[in-house]
């Protein structure tokens, strides 16, 4: 079915259990969907915007009261939207990253924030994860200590991941942040993975800002996110401008040069309004949707063979598996090779693992029923069984 | 063409997406509980209803 010229209707969620690991969280609520269906045009939340013209001032559609609830709902003091995560590090770059400044990442941190510092001129200095794949205070400090001696000045901003992309591993961002501090190096939080998914406090995580992704994990359409900062950081990210035009003397009022202005309008804002109080109710319920990802987990785990590359009991839905002495030994003889396991999953109603993937790869159970994990869980031992892969108990 | 027609279309799209986030509840197999059986029967009767308004609007 086509909703466009050469364009499929996509049904992907409807027919299918979608376990990718970066879309489980951005799947829209209904009310975001309804949303969409009344505010596709493309300036539909400008209707009723007068002065001080800005998007975070209109009150109709609630485009106000949302950033205050958002800045309320994180523990920060101030909120603006953004299109996706990354340009909420990219405004917090542009900021305090000069040309030759050496900025903390860690060898697990996105490569958004990487190329955030590369623009701004910084220079990436990463914090090493332990062997476990842990990114910890004590590595922070000992890399604090080398980048002043290399430079001869401290780190002038810290990214850190509260859930990496690469483990779905939980960090002590709040001990990090004590660290930090205490070199007066602030710190972004980058909860990508966390913020819509779990509960977020930034103010006790110590954090100076704190950047979440609406299409990854706040039910939002793409790209969609949010910048919260501190009172103390405020005035300095959401500086507005003073630029003016030499001829025409213009000036441009209250907008922000590092929002360039209004960032997300239409569906992408009004998608996030309307998923955000059921969003404010999931991160409450974050506990049921780990025991829905045991259920998976365990299942996995039965498969002789496969071993959980993320930190184990996990603490997020998001999480790195080994089936190389389990799936993919399957995969060389196969004939249909190494796809043979997405087309297994698929002939089960599931989907979302990359194709020809049977080595390491990402699953997320985030938003599944009960039931769905079930299956998921069963799918995936009956396909080891299936293909002669020996499974415990 | 009057509002009530406007508002029927949206009443409709609604309903219609209601019964779509339930198919995503349900995937792959689509096997519902009593509790989605009776929400199911609950949207399909609204939108038959709006349909019906729709028709008695639009083509009066």
């Amino acid at each position: 079915m086509k909703c466009g010229n050469g364009i499929e209707a996509r049904q992907v969620d409807e027919i299918f259990i979608n376990i990718d690991p970066i879309q489980a969280g951005g799947r829209l609520t209904a009310d975001a969907m309804k949303a969409v269906v009344a505010y596709g045009d493309g300036y539909s939340v400008c209707d009723n915007c007068r002065k001080p013209n800005r998007l975070d001032f209109i009150s109709k559609p609630p485009i106000a009261e949302f950033h205050k609830d958002v800045a309320r709902w994180l523990n920060m003091d101030a909120v603006r939207t953004v299109p996706g995560a990354r340009r909420g590090f990219q405004a917090v770059a542009q900021t305090y990253v000069k040309k030759g400044d050496p900025v903390l990442l860690t060898t697990l941190s996105h490569y958004t924030e990487f190329l955030a510092v590369e623009e701004a001129g910084g220079v990436a200095r990463e914090i090493p994860a332990t062997e476990q794949k842990l990114v910890t205070p004590d590595a922070t400090a000992e890399k604090i200590e080398a980048v002043t001696k290399e430079f001869g000045r401290a780190p002038v901003l810290a990214f850190i991941d509260h859930v990496d992309y690469q483990y779905g591993n939980m960090h002590d961002v709040a001990g990090i942040a004590k660290v930090a501090h205490q070199y007066d190096v602030p710190l972004v939080y980058n909860g990508a993975y966390t913020v819509g998914i779990l509960p977020v406090d930034g103010k006790a995580s110590g954090a100076d800002f704190v950047v979440g992704s609406g299409h990854k994990s706040m039910a939002a359409p793409a790209p969609s996110g949010v910048l919260a900062v501190t009172a103390e950081r405020e005035k300095e990210v959401f500086r507005t401008t003073s630029i003016i035009g030499d001829v025409t003397k213009r000036k441009f009022g209250i907008k922000e040069p590092e929002m360039m202005g209004c960032t997300l309008m239409g569906v992408t804002l009004v998608g996030m309004m309307a998923s955000f109080p059921h969003v404010k109710e999931r991160v409450k319920r974050f506990d049921r949707e780990l025991a829905n990802h045991k259920i998976v987990m365990d299942a996995l785990l039965s498969i002789e063979g496969t071993t959980c590359l993320s930190e184990y009991p996990r603490k997020h839905t998001m999480t790195r598996i080994d089936t190389i002495k389990s799936f993919d030994t399957v995969a060389e003889s196969h004939k249909k090779r190494g796809y043979y396991l997405q087309s297994a999953l698929e002939e089960k109603g599931i989907t979302g693992v990359i194709p020809g993937a049977t080595k390491v790869w990402k699953f997320n159970t985030y938003g599944m029923t009960t039931k769905q994990a079930e299956h998921v869980g069963r799918s995936f031992v009956e396909i080891a069984r299936e293909n002669g892969i020996a499974v415990k108990g | 063409m009057s509002k009530r027609s406007v508002d029927m279309i949206f009443q409709a799209m609604y309903s219609l997406t209601d019964l779509r986030v339930l198919l995503r509840e349900t995937a792959p197999s689509h096997a519902f509980d009593a509790g989605q059986r009776a929400q199911a029967q609950r949207l399909l009767e609204n939108l038959e209803r709006q349909v019906g308004s729709l028709k008695q609007e639009m083509l009066k």
